[in-house]
């Protein structure tokens, strides 16, 4: 049991990747606490707790904080992974797109991080989501990618501001088989035609499986990773890793 | 550091660690065992007296064709295939670049970057068709970012960043995964002799310490635990990338605490 006493907070954990994430912590022996802004999702796990929070609502995020800190006493495990994605570029996006995607993925962040510092225990561990888009702009998320640059960023401030307290470090998914990779592939010309030039782009010669965001933060989570703080590590099938220029092309 | 829960997840499978009777090498081929693999340390230094007698050694010169044919032949003959090969062996040469000469400066590529592709290269027919492959290569926060008086050594490891990202594209589809681990200040004889050079020692090191964000150098076993876990099946879809561990020193501005 690689997390056994270990009290973790999972954001976002109704589906995708946060549950992936949460049902392996559970299974390395975590007491594990998720929220999400519905109410509790079928078929999660009796003994991890639910709490329905919208994290872009700093209140909601102080009652969660109190919830912790009254149940368990301490955190050792912060993973900020409630996200929004909106398939736009600047100039179609609206303030009411502006006010919910950056709310949730920037506000959200800095929100449960400042909430929980006096809550962290020596040494705790927060996982941020980042993304290969923060990084380089996928075409047609224009904000999105923006939000996950203000992660990478507030990534590393935390970790020089607060180490040795506590470690921040950042997960950069590249395409991962959920329902947000699906509206992704959703607003293209020929949706099987993307997935299969997308597909042609990745070493790994699949798309992930938000296990393999799990597995990753498993180990930043445990204290196999006590040397690790302010960095972005990619999980991205090898696609960053190549040009961007078509396959097809050679 | 606390003591890692060993889950045998690489048993059975053959890693060859170059560099492996080194500070990091030997914390490696240690995990490695521990964690069920057939480990072969292939080093040119001598097999160190500590070693578990269950480790098999090589001797090894990364920078000779012949002895990376002879290694492969070994290990084809010894074990039938390679899983894990973590190309680890590597030297520091502190100079700069007016202070270094041709033979140095062809000595280290030699090592460090000549050493990786020969070791790969005909390690790689032994990985094929396994599935599970997995290559760590050596590379550091130096292939980034340079520190004083290391010019060839900086120029390495960007070779190996490189390489890395190039092994990746090539072997993917074949299933094997290629990743650089970039360490960062590791408590080393290396860096030892890195400090060696220098004034004040013990100011420096404390210095530097506390430049880190976490406070402390890095050991031989936050880097085997890295390596570890890229070695495995948890890492399955990481390939391609270049792994900084380094106590957050390269995630700030440069020296804002001195």
């Amino acid at each position: 049991m690689r997390l056994a006493n270990k009290v973790a907070l999972v954001t976002g954990g109704r589906q995708g990747i946060g549950r992936a994430m949460v049902e392996r912590f559970v299974a390395e022996g975590a007491q594990v606490v998720t929220c999400g802004r519905g109410i509790r999702p079928q078929g999660l796990s009796e003994n991890v707790i639910w709490k329905q929070t919208d994290v872009s609502q700093a209140t909601e995020v102080a009652q969660l904080a109190e919830l912790i800190s009254r149940e368990f006493g301490h955190l050792d495990v912060l993973v900020n992974n409630a996200g929004v994605q909106i398939e736009k570029d600047l100039v179609s996006t609206t303030d009411a797109d502006w006010d919910l995607l950056m709310g949730v993925n920037a506000r959200g962040t800095f929100n449960t991080i400042r909430a929980f510092m006096p809550v962290f225990s020596a040494g705790a561990s927060v996982i941020n989501i980042g993304s290969i888009s923060g990084t380089t702009a996928d075409p047609g998320l224009a904000l999105y990618n923006a939000s996950k640059a203000f992660v990478h960023g507030l990534t590393r401030s935390v970790a020089v501001d607060h180490g040795p307290a506590i470690r921040c470090n950042a997960i950069c998914p590249g395409w991962i088989m959920t329902d947000m990779a699906d509206s992704a592939f959703a607003v293209a010309k020929d949706e099987q035609a993307a997935k299969t030039d997308a597909l042609a782009r990745h070493a790994a010669g699949r798309f992930g499986q938000p296990t393999d965001i799990a597995n990753m933060a498993l180990w930043l989570a445990s204290d196999e990773s006590q040397f690790a703080t302010g960095q972005l590590f990619t999980i991205d099938g090898g696609l960053t890793a190549a040009s961007p220029l078509n396959p097809g092309l050679f | 550091m606390t003591k890692s829960r060993i889950t045998g997840h690489l048993e059975n499978r053959v890693a060859v660690v170059t560099g492996g009777c080194g500070g990091i090498g030997q914390a490696m081929c240690r995990r490695f065992h521990a964690e069920g693999a057939i480990v072969v340390a292939a080093d040119l230094a001598p097999r160190p007296a500590a070693m578990h007698t269950d480790i098999h050694y090589f001797q090894h010169d990364v920078t000779s064709e012949q002895s990376a044919i002879d290694l492969a032949a070994f290990v084809q003959a010894e074990f039938g295939a390679a899983h894990v090969l973590v190309n680890a062996a590597g030297i520091e040469i502190e100079k700069t670049i007016e202070e270094t000469t041709l033979d140095e400066w062809n000595k280290i590529f030699a090592i460090n970057v000549t050493g990786t592709f020969l070791t790969s290269k005909h390690l790689l027919p032994l990985m094929r068709g396994t599935d599970v492959g997995s290559i760590i290569n050596f590379g550091s926060y130096d292939g980034f970012i340079a520190d004083p008086g290391l010019a060839a050594y900086c120029a390495t490891k960007g070779a190996v960043h490189a390489l890395t990202k190039a092994m990746a594209c090539d072997y993917g589809p074949e299933g094997i995964r290629v990743n650089a681990i970039c360490p960062g200040y590791v408590d080393t004889p290396m860096l030892q002799s890195f400090f060696g050079d220098s004034g004040d020692i013990e100011t420096l090191k404390q210095e530097v310490r506390n430049v880190h964000p976490i406070r402390r150098y890095g050991t031989a076993d936050d880097m085997a635990n890295l390596v570890n876990w890229l070695a495995g099946d948890e890492a399955r879809y990481a390939t391609g990338q270049l792994w900084v561990l380094d106590g957050g020193l390269s995630a700030q501005v440069q020296q804002m605490r001195l």
